[in-house]
């Protein structure tokens, strides 16, 4: 797979991290799916996934550059992925709807 | 200070962080624009731009132009005080010649280090510079200011104040106070994980400003300390000069150490001998390279004791795979070409030293990395400049019914460091396109009028930033915040515009042949201009509001 | 109850104990760092970047606790007695150094 094709995977991958960390959330996460209830067990499964996509993004990261340059591009872009992610729940908080698309209105 | 510990942590963040914010803007600003500073070399200079090319010919096309290189008159100026009675016409002894070459410059950079007679201290030194195009061997005219490596970037470590190396004194104080505000930012934000993700742009300014302040801080806070420990590692030699004062007799012990042991000489032998084969020595370091499972381009070569039958010839690998810089030298007898010395693997603390600098530097070839690197200059540079807001929203109403100007100084400050300097930025990027190929004679050199239209120009965003924040001192918003913006707007756009009509290089035809050095400063400038604009509007939305009645308080512990 | 601490006079002798106390205290954690470092065999220049990284973290941490320690006479006394007395001691390493070698 061409890097660029890799980097892009890998950013998505943090995006997506971050994503599921913010909604564990309780104020994000009525931010972005309303008063949908929502276990604590639920929150957790939320936070291991975030932790999973970072991981993730890291290896891809890992394979693409030498060591020392993808771990800089992996911190990177984990503060960029941030920045996305509280910006889009500023402003378009619905759009986040698409990383927990599984839960419905009332669902859990 | 306080009996209160969070309370001292913040009050220490709170006035440092004010006082050298004003000038950390600078060098965060000024070093997100140095990530790209050769491709804004090729900007100003258009001659320039055509493609990097390798190390040139050592033996046809740089060995006369080394022969022939002397020091400038700005040199000779400096080095005059430092000698007793008059410098020589001609410096006939060079110490070294260097050539370094980037994967991201088209021109090489040669300069040479000169023995001076009469010098007072003798190891003093004068050097000479040249910009060389490595496909032909011409000269660049010595009056051609790269804007990018030869003022933006000096001027992000070392203010360009270098009298005594004040400016780097400045600077390096500067950023020990950028990781005591990180520190003691932490300290304060108690809800630090909770309020990761937290914008609120529809509550009161205060609210919001601070918001973008933690959000810009925390989410590049890994960025933000090790560029400031960085930056204070490799000035470390000017600010604890500990080698060359008291363990002086400990470092010469081990230079003479060290030449036995490497067998390159530390002095000269004072017997003349010729120079051979260079490009013979760069083909055979090539071939060790390769051998070694890591063929590459050279990126730095080096003559020590030029002429001289102790000279040695050193040939570095260019890093541009990886973090660290520039390794794996290859030194060779400069008489005969035969092998000296192949440099070691790095030990681990040199490993990790290399690193360091070398993450700072970025000699690297990683176009995302680049730009996550000015994500996160500027994420820096929107810290600072929220922290100011948030200052001087949190004082002004307060300052105007106490008659206090506190508020209205910080933010015309502030007006100065944020919107006046990409201001000057601009308008020396625009006197660039505008001023004559050669300056009429008795006018200063057409690099040194850039610069002041530089300062000249900031001088002028800093006269109106003060006129025009009075209103502050009323507990209003500055009418100073706009006007700057639309500035800005208007000259972001004019640049690429005079970019245009003076090389024909438009946007369309930059984008289409990829040359993407000036297609990206263009296309930077134009959407910079476009937020300068989407910031007028909402500051003209903002004005038109009425004043908000009740005092906003936020938790203790914010100063 | 904290107004009492914060004169001018307070905070000019607080921001002068924490950068010059601070210096001289750094000084000489680098100073014995390297001739330490290196008479313990490590390379001149890894000791010297070493040292390095070693001081600017204590500078951070002295300049914090400057301003955040009760008694500012003691933090002057601890500070810049501290880094006389490791640059002093540098100086009995480095002669040390000097004398066993050639």
């Amino acid at each position: 797979m061409p890097d660029a094709l890799l980097l892009l995977l890998a950013l998505l991958a943090c995006v997506a991290g971050m994503g599921w960390f913010a909604l564990s959330m309780d104020v994000h996460w009525s931010q972005v799916r309303g008063n949908t209830p929502r276990t604590a067990a639920f929150a957790k499964a939320l936070r291991l996934g975030g932790a999973a996509a970072l991981l993730l993004s890291l290896v891809l990261c890992l394979t693409v550059d030498s060591p020392s340059i993808a771990v800089l591009v992996w911190f990177m872009a984990v503060a960029g992925a941030t920045l996305a992610i509280a910006f889009t729940l500023t402003w378009r908080a619905s759009i986040l709807r698409m990383l927990v698309f599984w839960t419905g209105p009332g669902a859990r | 200070m306080f009996p209160n510990f969070r309370h001292t942590m913040a009050w220490l963040h709170t006035w440092f962080g004010l006082a050298l914010g004003l000038v950390l803007m600078v060098v965060f600003f000024f070093g997100s624009l140095s990530v790209f500073d050769r491709e804004i070399d090729r900007w100003a200079i258009p001659d320039t731009r055509y493609e990097p090319q390798p190390m040139p010919s050592f033996d046809k096309m740089l060995a006369p132009i080394f022969k022939d290189m002397q020091p400038d008159a700005a040199a000779r100026a400096m080095t005059a005080p430092l000698a007793d009675g008059p410098l020589p016409d001609r410096f006939d002894t060079a110490r070294s010649w260097g050539a370094y070459t980037t994967h991201r410059d088209p021109v090489l950079a040669l300069f040479a280090s000169y023995e001076v007679p009469n010098a007072k201290d003798h190891e003093t030194a004068i050097w000479a510079l040249r910009t060389v195009d490595p496909r032909t061997g011409d000269l660049l005219p010595v009056d051609r200011l790269k804007i990018g490596s030869e003022f933006f970037y000096p001027l992000h470590y070392s203010l360009t104040l270098d009298w005594k190396n004040v400016g780097y004194w400045i600077v390096g104080f500067s950023a020990l106070m950028m990781l005591m505000a990180l520190v003691t930012g932490v300290i304060m934000h108690r809800k630090i994980f909770r309020e990761l993700f937290t914008f609120r742009p529809n509550k009161s300014t205060q609210r919001s400003m601070l918001d973008l302040h933690n959000l810009s801080g925390v989410v590049a806070l890994p960025f933000h300390f090790f560029f400031a420990f960085t930056g204070l590692m490799i000035f470390a030699y000017i600010y604890f000069p500990v080698t060359h004062t008291q363990l002086t007799p400990l470092h010469d012990r081990h230079e003479v150490l060290e030449s036995k042991e490497t067998g390159l000489p530390h002095d000269r032998a004072g017997v003349a001998a010729p120079i051979a084969s260079v490009d013979a020595m760069v083909a055979e370091a090539q071939r060790r390279w390769a051998a070694k499972g890591m063929a590459g381009d050279v990126g730095f070569l080096n003559l020590t004791h030029v002429g001289d039958a102790n000279g040695y010839v050193s040939v570095y690998r260019a890093g541009t795979d990886r973090v660290q810089l520039a390794g794996e030298g290859i030194h060779f007898k400069a008489s005969t070409g035969e092998l000296l010395r192949e440099d070691p693997p790095p030990t681990v603390v040199a490993r990790i030293n290399e690193f360091l600098t070398g993450l700072h530097l970025q000699h690297f070839k990683h176009w995302l990395l680049r730009w996550l690197y000015v994500l996160g200059g500027l994420s820096g540079a929107a810290c600072i400049a929220t922290g100011l807001f948030f200052f001087v929203e949190k004082r002004k109403r307060q300052h105007a019914k106490q008659g206090v100007s506190g508020a209205r100084v910080v933010d015309a400050l502030a007006v100065t460091v944020v919107t006046g300097m990409l201001v000057a930025t601009l308008c020396m990027l625009i006197a660039n396109r505008l001023l004559p190929d050669a300056m009429p004679a008795g006018w200063p050199l057409r690099g040194a009028m850039e610069k002041y239209l530089f300062w000249g120009s900031w001088l002028a965003a800093g006269a109106h930033a003060w006129w025009r924040t009075a209103a502050v001192a009323e507990g209003r918003l500055a009418p100073a915040w706009r006007e700057q913006c639309l500035a800005i707007a208007v000259l972001a756009v004019a640049a690429p515009v005079l970019n245009w009509i003076t090389t024909g290089d438009h946007l369309l035809r930059t984008v289409a042949t990829g040359y993407w050095p000036v297609a990206g400063a263009d296309l930077f400038m134009l959407a910079s201009a476009a937020l300068a604009m989407l910031a007028a509007r909402k500051l003209q939305q903002r004005a038109a509001r009425p004043l908000a009645v009740k005092n906003v308080t936020l938790e203790a512990g914010h100063a | 109850m904290t107004s009492i601490t914060l004169t001018p006079r307070h905070i000019a002798s607080r921001t002068a104990v924490a950068i010059f106390g601070g210096y001289a205290f750094t000084w000489g954690v680098v100073a014995l760092g390297i001739t330490l470092m290196y008479s313990a065999g490590l390379e001149f220049h890894d000791a010297e970047h070493l040292s390095y990284i070693i001081g600017f973290l204590v500078f951070l941490v002295a300049f914090l606790v400057a301003f955040a320690a009760q008694a500012l006479r003691k933090a002057a006394l601890v500070l810049v007695g501290g880094g006389a007395l490791m640059s002093a001691a540098a100086w009995w390493v480095q002669g040390l150094i000097i004398g066993a070698g050639a």
